[in-house]
């Protein structure tokens, strides 16, 4: 017996091999990680069965699913737009968290008293949403621009962007915006200023919607338009895309501040749908999580989008297994790695195959035939 | 001839993986003492069959015998060790090395009486003179020309005693002259005992200097003559399968009308190169005017300033008298320049995205009219260049650089053209295409100068420049050397201008002779 990997001459690209390797991948990622629980006297069928039933099953825990999955999408479909154009951004982090402050900035500034508050709330949710979008933009466009510009290392410079967006926000919710009390963060906003919440019995927020809406609207961009057509060229092929007359640098940039926008916009949705307030630790991570949930869907927006609700159940299913077995809060990021490493694994298998062959039967040597 | 072949290839079968059959039942012998050309198109199983000879794949089934004694090679360094050579397209010389030191390197078994550097030295200076290649042993690589450095490489070989040298494409990169040279050494090589094979595709270098040939088509062997016995019609017969028309239907041009032009056009080189004098010449309308000139001497760098993607460090371009200096590439596009680029993966195309998707490359407002794309306009284009250039594909959809050469510049050239281009730029027609491929393309590059658009065309090819060409510039060093009518060229011309003789100088040695 020998067992040799061998290149397809079609990638699997059909709809029900995507899902059999999909199904297949998480059932060997959960089996893995579930021989985890064992240690801790915990049964894996029971671990599993809380998580999927708390995140999939009942309406509460679906609502909280999809809130988790909100931001990510956001996240997830600006790296969609920035690599597409061959801008390699990891700067989500920090679009996320001046959108966030953006969003708070405007909210603050329509507290009672303030130069805002006579406007009807929803211009002022609308105003927030913008100007969350439009520092984002400009947070990631500084990048942009030096790539574009001086050809400066986007990835260093967007992660040194993300420490300082992080710092910048922490810096405003223990000092100047700071509200009396124990917790570093701002004051809430206006109740009338919250994202309403759209499904009864849950904290499902209108963001999901802002997400799907602008999801749609990507999926035309991308993919209907010249505008989106030559994103693409510029970033697959430069030399062809001056040959094919596209000014790459310009769509390069336009790129960098949309993706960064999609990511500011992501964070103003979360401060106005689920903190209500600024806070330090709002991000924690979602601005790379993002980038996951694009990768695990293949890059395209549909598959970004349900990837980031599986992630969004993995995590909200997870708390309540951690909470209701027992186990350490590790095991549960343990379980979600595992599940996302053997999701990408499998990746492989769309272009190649595995052959289990005896050596003697292979078809390259046939002098023994 | 002997009656014992030097080499022997019976029943050779070469599959990879189970749908694919390069090579099939393969019978070839090799005399010492001949030329033998290898015949065939791109993808007809001659580059499989050297590999295999070559020790670098094991033959599926099939024997070799090498002087009536079979061997089997597990690696080149076997073939190498019973008298094989073979030269491949890139040379394989360390520049800032000695001649001498290059032969010496690398060799695990010295040739007999060798044992370094100074008594390689002595071997080559010898072999050089037997040979009539004019080899200095000290001469560092990177200060040779092109020529000498295929000399170096056949040294190589004959150092360390090959009886059998394979030459893969071995006159793509030389000047008409040099070629002339290298046919001298092979036939000294010949005259001396030695068995040597050309893989080819060009018709001329066949007749000219092998004593057999061999044509493949498809991964089989057609047939082996004797080259006095067959010409060159005959061979492209058994190579396509099929007759080719190469006749060129060329109507007279009407008024010559000005066209694109260059006036003191300064054209930027590579970093630290310095600037080649400026250049001027108008190509009228109905009009090929064909650059001749060994590749890298600056056509590229004079095709892109005219598409606008360099700028020009100074003079002027202009089209049907319109100034467009100034003009970004885009605009250009918009005013009908068409640029069919030579390099058509890494330029003329999107190798990852579809051919639908290739033909909206460089395309202006038809297919987005207000920013969208219209698909289903899109994909009636492709299909009907599909349809019209006979393009081997399942459909539109499919990847374009998983298409050949010769059907991806099938599809650069008709998207270039379905334009209605105001003019034609055209580097490298045809560069490593079939001949099927190119009676296709050349016709239809006539026919866009038979209806009247004025194309500049650049080719290392010359065969390519003289059948085309109304007129015929020759490059060297950024400059041009001087420009002839079609009837006047001939090849010692060109060949002569080729090398960095002006036409002036060439003409007043005529006079004076």
């Amino acid at each position: 017996m020998r067992v040799r990997i061998e290149q397809r001459s079609e990638p699997l690209t059909s709809w029900w091999a995507s899902a059999a390797l999909i199904g297949v991948a998480l059932i060997l990622g959960m089996a893995l990680a579930g021989l985890l629980f064992i240690p801790f006297g915990a049964s894996p069928i029971e671990g599993y069965s809380i998580l999927i039933s708390n995140a999939f099953l009942s309406l509460r825990g679906f609502g909280f699913t999809l809130v988790a999955a909100t931001p990510l999408m956001f996240v997830a479909f600006g790296t969609i737009v920035a690599w597409r154009c061959g801008f390699m951004f990891l700067g989500f982090e920090g679009c996320l968290l001046i959108g966030a402050m953006g969003a708070a900035m405007v909210a603050l500034a329509a507290v009672d008293g303030a130069v805002l508050a006579h406007f009807p709330p929803l211009i002022l949710i609308a105003l927030a949403l913008i100007w969350g979008a439009v520092l984002g933009a400009i947070w990631s466009g500084i990048v942009g621009e030096l790539k574009v510009r001086l050809d400066g290392n986007e990835i260093l410079i967007a992660l040194m962007m993300n420490f300082l967006a992080i710092y910048l926000i922490q810096y405003l919710v223990v000092g100047p915006w700071r509200v009396d009390g124990d917790l570093p963060q701002t004051i809430r906003f206006r109740r009338d200023m919250w994202l309403p919440y759209i499904l009864p019995g849950t904290r499902l927020h209108a963001g999901i919607l802002i997400a799907l809406a602008v999801g749609a609207v990507l999926i035309v961009l991308l993919n209907r338009t010249r505008a989106g057509f030559e994103m693409l060229a510029a970033g697959l092929n430069e030399t062809a895309a001056k040959y094919g007359g596209i000014n790459a640098a310009v769509r390069r940039r336009q790129a960098a501040c949309l993706a960064g926008a999609l990511a500011g916009l992501g964070g103003a949705v979360v401060v106005l749908g689920v903190h209500h307030r600024l806070l330090d630790g709002l991000s924690d991570g979602t601005g790379f999580l993002g980038i996951v949930a694009a990768l695990l869907g293949r890059m395209s927006i549909l598959g970004s989008a349900i990837a980031s609700i599986l992630y969004g159940g993995l995590s909200i299913g997870g708390d309540a297994m951690q909470r209701q077995t027992g186990l350490p809060s590790s095991i549960v990021v343990v379980v979600q790695a595992t599940i996302v490493l053997f999701l990408l694994a499998f990746e492989f298998l769309r272009t190649h195959r595995v052959v289990v062959a005896a050596p003697k039967a292979s078809s390259t040597s046939t002098k023994d035939v | 001839m002997q009656s014992q072949p030097l080499m022997k290839m019976l029943g050779v079968t070469k599959r990879f993986g189970r749908s694919v059959l390069a090579n099939d039942d393969i019978n070839l012998d090799l005399y010492a003492g001949e030329v033998h050309a290898l015949l065939g198109e791109n993808g007809a199983g001659k580059s499989t069959l050297m590999n295999i000879l070559y020790g670098l794949y094991a033959p599926t089934e099939g024997q070799i015998f090498m002087e009536g004694h079979e061997v089997q090679f597990s690696s080149p360094s076997d073939a190498i060790a019973a008298g094989l050579g073979m030269i491949h397209q890139e040379f394989m010389l360390i520049g800032p090395f000695t001649v001498a030191e290059n032969l010496v390197m690398g060799t695990t078994d010295l040739p007999d009486g060798v044992d370094g550097v100074a008594t390689a030295r002595e071997k080559i200076r010898t072999l050089s003179a037997e040979f009539g290649l004019d080899v200095d042993p000290d001469a560092f690589i990177e200060e040779l020309s092109v020529g000498e450095r295929q000399r170096v490489e056949i040294l190589k070989l004959l150092f360390r005693d090959a009886k059998v040298l394979i030459l893969d494409e071995p006159t793509a990169v030389l000047t008409p002259l040099e070629i002339e040279r290298f046919f001298e050494v092979l036939k000294q090589l010949r005259d001396n005992g030695r068995a040597i094979v050309i893989v080819t595709h060009k018709m001329q270098e066949v007749m000219d200097i092998s004593d057999r040939v061999s044509v493949m088509r498809a991964g089989r062997m057609i047939e082996t003559l004797f080259t006095k016995t067959t010409t060159p019609e005959a061979l492209i017969r058994s190579m396509v399968g099929r007759d080719v028309d190469s006749h060129l239907e060329r109507s007279a041009t009407k008024e010559r009308q000005r066209g694109l032009e260059a006036i003191s056009l300064v054209v930027p080189r590579r970093d630290g190169e310095k600037l080649p004098p400026p250049v001027s010449f108008a190509v009228f309308h109905g009009e090929i005017l064909g650059i001749a000139g060994v590749d890298g001497n600056g056509q590229t760098e004079l095709f892109e300033t005219i598409m606008g993607l360099r700028s020009a460090v100074d003079g002027a371009i202009t089209l049907d008298k319109r100034q467009l200096t100034k003009s970004t590439c885009h605009e250009r596009r918009e005013l009908g320049i068409s640029y069919i680029p030579p390099d058509r993966r890494g330029t003329g195309s999107l190798t990852s995205l579809s051919i639908e998707n290739n033909i909206l490359l460089g395309s202006g407002a038809e297919f987005s009219p207000k920013g969208m794309i219209d698909r289903s306009k899109l994909r009636q284009a492709a299909d009907g260049l599909i349809e019209r250039f006979g393009v081997r594909t399942p459909n539109a959809e499919f990847i374009a650089g998983s298409l050949s050469g010769g059907n991806l510049q099938k599809v650069i050239l008709g998207r270039e053209v379905a334009r209605d281009p105001k003019v034609l730029l055209i580097e490298q027609p045809t560069r490593g295409l079939d001949v099927g491929a190119i009676e296709l393309i050349w016709a239809e590059i006539m026919a866009q100068r038979n209806s009247g658009v004025p194309i500049l065309m650049a080719s290392t090819e010359l065969e390519e420049v003289l059948a085309l060409s109304d007129r015929i510039a020759v490059m060297f060093e950024g400059e041009i050397m001087g420009i002839v009518h079609r009837d006047e060229a001939t090849k010692d011309l060109l060949g002569a201008m080729m090398v960095g003789n002006t036409l002036e100088s060439l003409r007043q040695a005529e006079a004076a002779a």
